[in-house]
């Protein structure tokens, strides 16, 4: 279990998170969500180990973050960024290859090149992997590090302790196909490998269908934690979000929901 | 018939005998000094020259020798190039590492030191008459230009000794001034006039209130800082230079670098031309030399 | 206008070729690792060839069985050819020093210079860039102006108070960058940029003061020294710095992996195991080292840390495993080659050196600028 207990950051005078408690179990799905300004790339910090705690601790697989090394993070622990400026042309095998390094003895393996080019295919970009990565489009370079961050915990099955994948806003250059099967895979990595997801969404429908567990953020804080059901209902989206909407459920999938905004 | 084929035998190791040859002379002369090239032309030597440097400008057809750049950044194959038997120059010959490798190499390197006076004059050619082994011709030269030295000091006496004032471009930056311990302030006093700034030594950068204070009455600059500068509309802008007694009336000397710092053979002349530009009022100098 | 363009790029531009990244073909099968060895046992055989090359050609005429017999008796060899002492003094006490010379300083500023580049994410990083060389030149002005009197004073020592000073300052502004771009043991890029840029300003205004105040004589000395050379280079130049250069070499040469994980952000670096704050101090501290030993001996010699990393990038790509190396190669024939065309082209004179490698590297640059502009994706 990734968990964040009591988590409060500081940052020149303002509080960017306010005793927040979270955790993420292996093998399921959690979605953070919330307004800009909610602290959710804070958390994610946090939760890497990335930023300086004022207060509470957080624990991974029942140590303190602070006792892995940063080799021994890397190797249980994948995170997929926002964007990745590359400033140099690399080939799009060797980008997704870098996934590998934590595991490297010395030099690349045939075994790890395997698992890039298997990366690679799941993301449905192996067909780029000769391509200069900084040819790429948007969503095309998103998916080369989704496949590197993947390749990075590719064992976590065969591993004897729980690995973890925090997502920070995945879909954000992916058109609508590629969004959703980016989160399918996440989905798949979870209940088959027994990873643990944190994934910060900027669509509610999004995290409605596919997070097993939501958290909802506003100005630092956990509004609410729970199930789709609890966490989207239509107080909450209308008290944090400043929308009216409605929640319904999914026309062919009755176990999930639907939020749609009123005008 | 055994007698004669003895001496011819003789005679022919003596000729065949390299080492007995060069220990006497040396015939291939690198210099890297003005001064020293033209005491080389002066002593009859220019034909054992085979390379020179960048401020070996007189007499015109020094120009025409091999170029060993600058003195103070030598390079140390190039001279060996040229095959030499000795390499003349002064202090300011560098680098030093440069130096000792052309020493290392078995070339000798002449370092000819000197002091700013007449009798140092007489000491540089001397050293530099010895080191071509024409010691009786460097006797000559030293005396013949000690003649001509004397002569111009008599003229100058104790008629009144105007402030003059050096000063010449080093690239970038302000102006710099001479002070003491200069070849340029040697000169001067030389000439008949005296330093407007005695006060430091050595180079130093043209300081406005300092040229203010000093009031020179004379103007003394070598003729490529000149141009440099851009002619006397380029002068007028060297701040505080326009309020001197040297602007107003306008008693600018221009000279040939070489010749007025060089400390070489045409001292005698220089200090000749230069006093009588100091001290107008003074009657022609019948020296029969042209400047 | 914005057609529909495939995969989000604006119509209107011309599409980018979907080509291999570098534009010398390899042989596919060849891959990565195997097309970065295949450069740097090239590159080794060049440094080697040439190097030979360089000792048999001078100013001194050395015929070539002479050059062998000069270099067979250093081992006790004998071989057929006869050569004079001064053609051996020539050889061994001013050819050799300044050809090996010539190769630790290039190599130490190409990797510098690739370490730099990696270290900042910037194509355009340079060693000049952090101030090194400005700090470097500072304290050597300063020896040359001021005549520090404690090292002047110390008699031998005194030929090293230049090389010294140089190389003090050069860790000196180093350590001042590093500072100033800290903060909660984070160093950003662009605060290291910025830093650098203000200790280059600083520096800069430190040597022009001193300029100022120089004599005639000693602004001549300093003019010639910052436009750099080789000439002059003794064996005992070379012992002084072999040392820190390789030393540095080594520690650049460890941070390869890093470097590589660095392409794609601190942070991910980060995340991706490697100890980015240890790796960037150590990068910085190694790369002041190889410069202010190179700037201290040689002067001032632009170019040679930008452009060639930049070649290697075109011939096989910025795996960092094999660029490093690599550069500390080229960057070693690169100079090699430089000081031959200036010890030779104005026999009896030379060229600073600084004036080849400008001569060399700047069209370069240029190139390099117009390239960047006809493609796609910028620095």
């Amino acid at each position: 279990m990734l968990a964040a207990g009591q988590v409060s950051v500081r940052a020149g005078g303002a509080t960017l998170l306010d005793e927040v408690s979270l955790a993420v179990r292996p093998g399921e799905i959690l979605g953070v969500v919330g307004p800009n300004g909610a602290g959710k790339s804070t958390l994610l910090k946090v939760l890497c180990g990335d930023v300086a705690m004022a207060a509470g601790e957080v624990r991974m697989n029942g140590r303190p973050l602070h006792n892995w090394s940063l080799c021994e993070r890397a190797k249980v622990r994948a995170v997929l960024p926002q964007e990745t400026a590359l400033g140099f042309p690399l080939p799009v095998f060797e980008v997704a290859l870098m996934g590998r390094s934590p595991h490297l003895r010395g030099v690349e393996s045939e075994r790890d090149r395997a698992i890039a080019r298997e990366a690679l295919r799941l993301v449905e970009a192996e067909h780029l992997a000769d391509r200069d990565y900084t040819s790429l489009s948007g969503g095309e370079r998103q998916r080369v590090q989704l496949a590197r961050v993947l390749a990075q915990i590719w064992e976590a099955g065969d591993a004897r302790q729980p690995c973890y994948l925090l997502l920070d806003e995945p879909t954000a250059a992916l058109d609508l196909a590629h969004q959703h099967a980016a989160l399918t895979i996440a989905a798949r990595f979870a209940r088959e490998r027994r990873v643990g997801v944190v994934a910060i969404l900027h669509d509610l429908n999004l995290a409605a269908l596919y997070a097993d567990r939501i958290a909802v953020m506003k100005r630092g804080r956990v509004w609410i934690e729970g199930p789709p059901e609890t966490a989207l209902a239509v107080e909450v989206v209308e008290a944090v979000f400043a929308v009216r909407a409605s929640v319904v459920r999914h026309p062919r999938r009755p176990d999930r929901l639907l939020v749609v905004a009123d005008r | 018939m055994n007698g004669n084929k003895g001496l011819a035998l003789l005679l022919a190791a003596a000729l065949a005998w390299p080492g007995a040859a060069r220990a006497e002379e040396a015939g291939r002369i690198v210099s890297v000094a003005g001064s020293l090239t033209e005491i080389v032309y002066a002593l009859g030597q220019e034909s054992r020259l085979v390379g020179a440097d960048t401020t070996s400008l007189y007499p015109p057809s020094a120009r025409a020798l091999p170029q060993v750049g600058y003195q103070r950044s030598l390079s140390a194959e190039g001279i060996l190039s040229l095959a030499p038997d000795l390499v003349l120059a002064t202090e300011a010959a560098g680098p030093p590492a440069v130096i000792d490798q052309i020493r290392a190499a078995g070339v000798p390197v002449r370092i000819v030191t000197h002091d700013l006076s007449p009798d140092g004059l007489g000491q540089k050619v001397r050293s530099v008459a010895e080191a071509l082994d024409r010691a009786e011709e460097g006797e000559r030269l030293a005396n013949r230009i000690r003649a001509e030295l004397d002569a111009a000091l008599l003229r100058v006496g104790a008629a009144r000794r105007p402030k003059v004032l050096f000063f010449m471009n080093a690239g970038r930056g302000a102006p710099l001034a001479a002070g003491r311990d200069t070849a340029a302030d040697a000169m001067i006093r030389l000439a008949g006039g005296q330093n407007a700034l005695a006060d430091f030594e050595g180079y130093k950068p043209l300081n406005t209130e300092a040229l203010t204070a000093a009031a020179p009455d004379v103007l003394l600059l070598p003729e490529h800082a000149l141009t440099a500068l851009g002619g006397e509309a380029g002068l007028a802008r060297v701040p505080g230079l326009t309020l001197t007694p040297a602007w107003r009336q306008r008693r600018i000397v221009v000279m040939d670098a070489l010749l007025l710092l060089g400390f070489g053979p045409r001292t005698g002349t220089a200090v000749a031309t230069l006093a009588r530009r100091l001290n107008p009022d003074l009657e022609a100098l019948e020296l029969g030399l042209d400047r | 206008m914005t057609d529909n363009a495939p995969d989000g790029q604006v119509a209107g531009w011309p599409e980018p070729p979907a080509r291999r990244s570098f534009p010398l073909r390899w042989p596919r099968a060849l891959g990565a690792v195997g097309r970065g060895r295949w450069v740097l046992i090239c590159l080794a055989l060049v440094l080697l060839a040439l190097a030979v090359l360089a000792l048999g050609i001078g100013a001194v005429a050395i015929a070539p069985g002479q050059t062998l017999a000069i270099l067979g008796a250093q081992f006790g060899v004998d071989l057929p050819w006869a050569f004079t002492a001064q053609q051996q003094a020539v050889l061994l006490t001013i050819r050799a020093p300044r050809i090996l010379l010539g190769a630790l300083v290039g190599a130490g500023l190409a990797a510098a210079g690739a370490a730099l580049q990696g270290l900042f994410r910037n194509p355009l990083a340079d060693p000049g860039l952090i101030g090194v060389s400005s700090g470097a030149a500072l304290a050597a002005v300063a020896v040359i102006v001021l005549g520090l009197p404690p090292l002047a004073a110390s008699g031998g020592l005194g030929l090293y108070a230049l090389p010294l000073a140089a190389f003090g300052g050069g860790m000196f502004a180093t350590l001042l960058v590093g500072w100033l771009a800290h903060h909660h043991g984070r160093a950003q890029v662009a605060t290291l940029l910025l830093a650098g840029i203000a200790i280059n300003a600083l520096a800069g205004a430190g040597t022009g003061l001193l300029t100022y105040l120089a004599d005639d004589e000693q602004l001549r000395t300093l003019t010639f020294w910052s436009l750099g050379s080789l000439g002059g280079a003794t064996w005992r130049e070379v012992a002084a710095i072999a040392p820190p250069i390789l030393l540095a070499l080594a520690l650049i040469a460890r941070y390869a992996r890093t470097l590589n994980a660095l392409l794609l952000g601190d942070r991910e670096a980060g995340h991706l195991g490697f100890a980015v704050e240890r790796a960037k101090r150590v990068l910085i501290m190694a790369g002041a080292l190889a410069v202010g030993s190179a700037v201290a001996v040689a002067g001032i010699i632009g170019f040679v840390g930008l452009v060639v990393p930049h070649l290697l990038r075109l011939a096989q790509g910025p795996d960092h495993r094999f660029l490093l190396p690599g550069s500390a190669l080229l960057g070693a024939v690169l100079l090699v080659c430089a000081d031959l065309l200036a010890r030779t082209v104005v026999v009896p004179t030379e060229l600073p050196i600084g004036i080849v490698t400008a001569l060399l590297g700047g069209p370069f640059f240029f190139w390099l600028l117009w390239r960047q502009r006809c493609q796609q994706g910028g620095w």
